[in-house]
């Protein structure tokens, strides 16, 4: 569901809840207000009923039938409107105050029936005046009651109504809480899950975040899917530059490698030449030997052109457990040449139970070469290039540190030598190799860091994690 | 008696045809994959010719070429390399090289210049 249809979801159902506590509150209100009306009637009912009280003592004590004559004036007022007021009194929220509207209504009219037989009469039985007195306390008794119960029912209502509007309040509470589980707590799942992506992108861990196809059914999904696809673009550019990073480096390699050729090429024409020129002189043995040699040479080729090829080749990563050993020597092997060439002397200490990596070959074969290219261009008169490989005590980290006794690298500059495209070699260098090599490692979760004065060579150490370091960590 | 060479080249192959081709020639040849050992050789023996590659590891052809021409001034020497630049080959002329050959080495031309060289 997308994110908009959610809020609007969540919106419309707090309007409902909002409306049906308006309701409920409408009707509360009403009640009492219900209820202080029926208070008003009966306390204006009450007040007239002492008042006809006093005339019927007053007849009672001067026999003056004027008095009850008032008396049923007032009495006949008051019971049209209370059957007026009828409308709205009587219906109540309790049951019981129709049944007392009713009572109190019939018995005013009873004792305005009875004021109005003595009135007749003239001369009234002491039975009906008893009566009329009995119905005239009665109906007082009866009225005062009322109003103290209806008094009590105006609190009881109020009360009520508090308790309703708190308990509505708790309840649109609890919605809230149960929307919030159902509508947001999955956006900000999803948001949590963006920002782990994101966090994965910076650190370079392109290929975890490029993997992850989703389809997306909301907005945050939408981006979620960006993120990816941005990744498996970047990691696509990467790709590239780690390709054009190699044929850069294939470039300068690509001199010593032709010069490597030389070597075995002369062997062939030399042994081809001698067997010719010494053909009727040569014993079969000697011509049997030639033969393995020229064969040998053509392998010695073979090998020297497929580790080139094998080098610029464009290859997806594929992580593999290797010896570390194995990759410096290949390494070392691919250069061999120029560092000849360059009059470099190489230093190799492996240390002796390395234990093994995780890790694409290839990537680190050409980290490694990128590093003895930038050593031997350092050293323009020939030096050496120690390569020490070590485990780091501890940690389970392989390091390999590289030192060359060149011109090293200027403090200014040294900053910036990770930076893509940057160059201390004007148009000879592309700026890729260092910031490739960067990347590189980076993508093995290892590191890669430089020391270096003017004058006095330079020094990289690549640390990556070893297969050790990995189990130790599960 | 035979006239000495001396032949300098990490590659075996390379001193092993040299050796075969110029003693078939009638010369006395010597070879050394080493050019540190050759050095000392020359230190001690005087050669009529000194044949050697440019590039080898420790002592190069032209560290060997210095050396002829410091101690025996008659003795000639010739170049052989996979790896001619302009610069290598000015400062070889100017060490007085002899001939200068780059691989792969024709043996009939390497076999007129030895003869060159040794006036035969």
């Amino acid at each position: 569901m997308t994110i908009r249809k959610r809020i609007i979801i969540a919106a419309l159902i707090q309007a409902l809840l909002i409306c049906i506590i308006c309701f409920f509150a409408y009707i509360s209100f009403k009640a009492v207000l219900t209820k202080l009306r029926t208070i008003e009637v009966i306390d204006d009912l009450n007040i007239s009923l002492l008042e006809m009280r006093k005339a019927e003592k007053n007849y009672f004590l001067y026999k003056d039938l004027g008095e009850l004559k008032e008396l049923i004036k007032l009495g006949q007022e008051r019971s049209d409107l209370l059957r007026s007021a009828g409308g709205y009194v009587a219906p109540g929220l309790h049951g019981w105050t129709k049944k007392n509207y009713e009572i109190l209504l019939g018995t005013l009219n009873k004792y305005l029936d009875l004021a109005r037989q003595v009135v007749n009469t003239r001369q009234a039985p002491p039975h009906l005046e008893e009566e009329l007195r009995n119905l005239g306390h009665e109906l007082t008794t009866f009225s005062e009651m009322l109003l103290r119960k209806e008094r009590e029912n105006v609190n009881v209502i109020i009360n009520q109504n508090i308790l309703r509007l708190i308990g509505s309040l708790a309840g649109i509470l609890l919605i809230q809480l149960v929307l919030w589980q159902y509508f947001f707590r999955f956006i900000i799942q999803e948001i949590g899950i963006m920002e782990r992506m994101i966090k994965m992108v910076s650190e370079g861990r392109l290929h975890e975040v490029a993997g992850k196809s989703i389809s997306p059914h909301n907005e945050i999904e939408i981006a979620i899917k960006a993120i990816s696809d941005m990744a498996r673009m970047l990691e696509k550019r990467e790709e590239e530059l780690l390709q054009t990073g190699k044929l850069a480096s294939l470039g300068v390699l690509i001199s010593g490698v032709a010069h490597e050729l030389g070597n075995p090429l002369n062997n062939i024409s030399l042994i081809a030449q001698t067997y010719g020129s010494l053909f009727d002189l040569l014993g079969d043995e000697d011509k049997k030997t030639y033969m393995g040699d020229v064969y040998v040479q053509s392998e010695r080729i073979k090998k020297i052109v497929e580790n080139l090829l094998d080098f610029s080749r464009q290859k997806k990563q594929e992580l593999r457990e290797q010896q570390i050993s194995d990759i410096v020597m290949r390494s070392i092997g691919l250069v061999g040449n120029h560092l000849k060439i360059s009059k470099v002397k190489h230093h190799v200490s492996v240390a002796e139970n390395l234990p093994p990596v995780f890790v694409d070959a290839s990537q680190i074969e050409q980290v490694l070469i990128n590093l003895f290219i930038n050593a031997i261009q350092a050293m323009p008169q020939g030096g050496d290039l120690f390569i020490d490989v070590f485990e780091e005590p501890g940690n389970g980290l392989v390091v390999m540190k590289i030192r060359d006794t060149g011109t090293g690298i200027k403090k200014e500059v040294l900053p910036f030598i990770f930076d893509p495209f940057f160059t201390t070699k004007s148009t000879k260098g592309t700026g890729l190799g260092l910031s490739v090599s960067y990347g590189i490692i980076r993508q093995h979760q290892g590191e890669i860091s430089v020391e270096s004065a003017e004058g006095q060579g330079t020094t990289f150490t690549v640390k990556i994690p070893s297969m050790k370091k990995d189990q130790g960590d599960d | 008696m035979a006239q000495k060479i001396l032949v300098i080249d990490d590659e075996k192959i390379v001193c092993d045809m040299a050796k075969k081709i110029l003693e078939n020639e009638g010369y006395e040849v010597e070879t050394f994959m080493n050019s540190q050992m050759a050095l000392e050789r020359i230190r001690q023996q005087r050669f009529d010719l000194v044949i050697t590659d440019l590039k080898m590891e420790n002592v190069s052809g032209m560290d060997i070429l210095r050396e002829v021409n410091k101690l025996y001034p008659q003795t000639k020497v010739i170049m052989l390399t996979a790896y001619a630049t302009l610069d290598a080959t000015i400062e070889a002329i100017r060490e007085r090289i002899y001939d200068f050959f780059p691989k792969p080495v024709k043996i009939e031309e390497l076999k007129n210049s030895v003869k060159k060289a040794l006036g035969s």
